[in-house]
């Protein structure tokens, strides 16, 4: 399964977990090298249908963010109520390296999941847990998505908003990949501190934490009792020189002068007003900050009046300094996409190209995606690498545990 | 975790005895190694002589304002400042010297200034073949756009596509806030190196690893991505009042907070929600029977359930749905989250001894077996010159030398 040459080359890592932070971890582990078995229910990660229940995905023929998400995986499907296979699974977790555990508190419990129940079984195994909202205090066993404890509870999405307008609105599963960049962090340590010292141990991260690492800055202020102001709406902006506009085929220019003195002209004459030069209420810096809805209004039109490639041309050749704001299709073709290795290719047919996870070694390169797995795909084949006998895998199909 | 019942492990921490370099600037670098130190590691920060230039950014305008430095209390944590002028040719034997004894070292020069000051990693290999030899880029290491400057705003959020999908449909595109990217590529930084120390753990040998924040902004905006690359059609986001679907859509309540509903499983929810709104009623209405009805009468649901949100405060509606199962949550205002008190239980806050922070905000990390250390106040522009000359076996006699001929600035 595994190359010599990858760093977790030979470890065996169980991802218990569901939808994206945790398994998204697990994906990254088995990116460097770790064999990641995936212990699904009966009816498997809900994360399999996700792109068909949530309005809010890209749709397509192929399930891409399944198989982005299990990449690498082989998948054993177990009732772990029943306690048929809750023994199997033991077996299995006494020549597991590392567990990754999205269960809230009540549910480990309930399932004989705990660190503490696992630690009994292998002592020298890494546990590594996420959660919404944290492993204690009153919202410990609150189901917590991206959405509610990433960007929601953590003041993100209230920050990300114009005066006045909506709450801001992250993209599927943006703060998972963030958090499971964390998780992946921590299992680390915890490799570090089992080497030094033989001992397993409980790890973690939660949805809300790194949420309000991510917005430290603010978070930070808030602490010593500073906050921000609450952007202004592009069409009154505190500088229009330092403002969006949308183009004729509603793409958006951000530009972001900073030598208004130098810059002023050429600005005035590339988008087609040289007239402006000369007008007394934009003369200076402080007139221009002063008038500077009139100056965003005559700016947002000429700005409507022609498309981005047009814009980036113009702009370019007077050398206006000015953001991208790519739309998502555009990346994939980008060179640079490519060149810092976001995208790659996979030996997925009918998802030829994927996101790589972002971490780039010097001494190895990350394995390339290979399909995930069905839902129970490698039952046997993992059973019996764990020391099960023919006729105990046929007692626990027998039990119901596993179909 | 909350502080545990039983007494601290008094376990070294488990980055004790590691030394770190950190010879980068403004925020995504800089915290990777803030969050090594807080794990235990000996982080010294070499700076110019008038100092990392994220210093001053607590002075500008898109930050809170504030009489106190507070983003460099969080971003400048328990390192140590020496401060170097590296364009000095005598410098270098001071640098060497750090580099030839040091565990990490974090750039984040583009690759051009890089060449410039010999501080590429085939320049460093020679010197400690045992380094674990970080570089953070905001595009890469290679491309037509490598050598330009990135910052999480442009190369996190605006050229990865988060700004334009986060963005309602007709709306302008999303707003990110001060570092906000930077400081989530920070853990991917974290996992890099420790993936670098474990590796030369096994082999002996040090080696160079990285990331980008383009490379983090696209890794976020992953689900997205992975369905561009493919061709797949990206739904525009509907304003609140216009969901796709109205049962994971915003709600504004009474009290004018907004309450996010995030009822994925509707399947398994939708009578348990009818039953906490107090209008089981709907579940047995014939317009929102199951569940491909409620997303194709969305605006129709949102219509019946924005009023029944909107006649009950926040708090309210808080008790209503808590033990239901029901996916909910508040858009929070960081001014309540401060005094969050699951936030204190999720360890996200921290005391620190500077009386002039007093709380800062942990690293997302957590560990049973050790604690991210109390930091106390950052360090000034080359506070620590002369300890750690010092310790580099100067004697006065040659750091008095080395601060005559400039090299400290």
């Amino acid at each position: 399964m595994t190359e010599p040459a990858l760093p977790l080359a030979g470890l065996r890592v169980l991802d218990i977990s569901s939808f994206i932070a945790a398994p998204a971890a697990a994906v990254v582990l088995g990116d460097w090298g770790a064999d990641v078995i995936k212990v699904e229910g009966p009816e498997g990660d809900p994360n399999r249908r996700i792109m068909h229940d949530s309005a809010n995905y890209p749709t397509a023929d192929v399930n891409y963010p399944w198989e982005m998400d299990s990449r690498n995986k082989r998948s054993l499907a177990l009732d772990l109520k029943k306690p048929e296979a809750r023994a199997a699974l033991d077996r299995l977790i006494a020549t597991a390296d590392i567990v990754i555990c999205n269960f809230p508190p009540l549910v480990r419990d309930r399932l004989r999941l705990a660190y503490d129940d696992l630690k009994a079984v292998n002592p020298r195994l890494i546990y590594a847990s996420l959660t919404g909202y944290g492993e204690e205090g009153p919202d410990r066993d609150r189901p917590g998505f991206d959405a509610t404890a990433y960007f929601a509870r953590s003041g993100l999405l209230d920050a990300q908003r114009y005066e006045g307008g909506p709450p801001g609105v992250p993209g599927p599963a943006q703060g998972d990949r963030a958090t499971a960049m964390a998780l992946v962090s921590s299992i680390l340590m915890a490799l570090i501190h089992r080497m030094k010292s033989g001992e397993g141990s409980w790890v973690g991260t939660s949805l809300l934490g790194n949420g309000l690492w991510s917005c430290g800055v603010i978070a930070q202020a808030a602490l010593v009792g500073a906050f921000l102001a609450p952007r202004p709406p592009p069409d009154r902006p505190r500088s229009a020189l330092g403002n969006i506009y949308r183009t004729s085929d509603d793409r958006w220019l951000q530009l972001t002068i900073v030598r208004e003195d130098k810059m002023w002209a050429p600005l005035a004459r590339a988008v087609g007003h040289p007239e402006l030069i000369d007008d007394p209420r934009f003369a200076m810096v402080d007139e221009r900050r002063r008038n500077s809805a009139a100056l965003a209004t005559v700016l947002r039109e000429a700005f409507a009046g022609r498309n981005y490639v047009h814009w980036l041309a113009a702009l370019s050749k007077a050398e206006i300094t000015f953001g991208v704001i790519s739309r998502p299709q555009d990346v994939p073709d980008d060179h640079q996409a490519v060149a810092c290795g976001a995208i790659v290719e996979t030996a997925i047919p009918d998802m030829p190209r994927t996101l790589s996870n972002p971490i780039r070694l010097g001494f190895a390169e990350q394995r390339i995606a290979h399909p995930a797995p069905a839902l129970g795909q490698h039952n046997e084949e993992i059973l019996r690498e764990a020391g099960l006998s023919a006729s105990e895998i046929a007692a626990l199909r027998a039990s119901g545990a596993m179909t | 975790m909350t502080e545990p019942a039983e007494p601290l492990p008094l376990e070294p921490l488990p980055l004790e005895g590691l030394k770190v370099l950190d010879i980068s600037s403004f925020i995504a670098a800089p915290v990777a190694a803030v969050v090594l130190a807080d794990y235990g590691a000996d982080v010294i920060k070499i700076e110019p002589p008038d100092g990392d230039p994220h210093r001053q950014n607590w002075k500008n305008a898109g930050y809170p304002r504030s009489n106190v430095n507070f983003p460099w209390q969080l971003d400048g944590r328990l390192k140590r400042s020496l401060a170097l002028d590296l364009k000095n040719a005598e410098a270098r034997g001071v640098l060497e010297k750090l580099i030839a004894r040091a565990d990490v070292m974090i750039v984040n020069f583009p690759p051009p200034a890089r060449e410039r000051l010999r501080l590429r990693w085939e320049d460093i290999e020679p010197i400690n073949p045992r380094l674990v030899y970080c570089s953070l880029t905001g595009y890469g290491e290679t491309g037509p756009d490598r050598d330009r400057p990135g910052f999480d705003i442009t190369a996190y959020f605006g050229r990865s596509g988060i700004l334009d999908a986060g963005r309602y449909e007709g709306a302008p595109p999303a707003i990110s806030l001060p570092g906000q990217g930077d400081r989530a590529t920070a853990m991917t930084l974290v996992a890099a190196i420790l993936l670098g120390l474990r590796r030369r753990d096994q082999t002996g040998k040090g080696g160079w690893v990285g990331t980008s924040l383009y490379a983090n902004g696209a890794w976020a905006n992953g689900t997205t991505m992975a369905g561009a690359a493919i061709g797949a059609k990206l739904p525009p986001r509907q304003p609140p009042d216009k969901p796709r679907n109205a049962l994971t859509n915003l709600y504004r309540t009474r009290d004018d907070r907004w309450l996010q509903l995030l009822v994925v499983r509707d399947d398994r929810l939708w009578v348990t929600l009818c039953t906490a709104i107090d209008r089981p009623e709907l579940a047995t209405d014939p317009r929102f029977t199951d569940r491909e009805e409620r997303k194709a009468r969305a605006i129709e649901l949102h219509g019946v359930l924005a009023p029944v949100f909107a006649s009950r405060t926040y708090a309210e509606w808080e008790s209503a749905l808590a033990k239901t199962g029901i996916p909910f949550g508040v858009i929070g205002r960081v001014a309540d989250v401060v005094d969050d008190e699951q936030a204190v239980h999720a360890g996200i806050f921290a005391d620190t001894t500077n009386p002039e922070v007093p709380r800062t905000v942990n690293n997302p990390i957590r560990l049973g077996f050790a604690k991210p250390r109390v930091s106390g106040p950052p360090a000034a522009v080359g506070q620590h010159n002369d300890e750690i000359l010092r310790e580099l076996g100067h004697s006065d006699a040659e750091i008095a030398a080395l601060k005559k001929a400039g090299v400290m600035g």
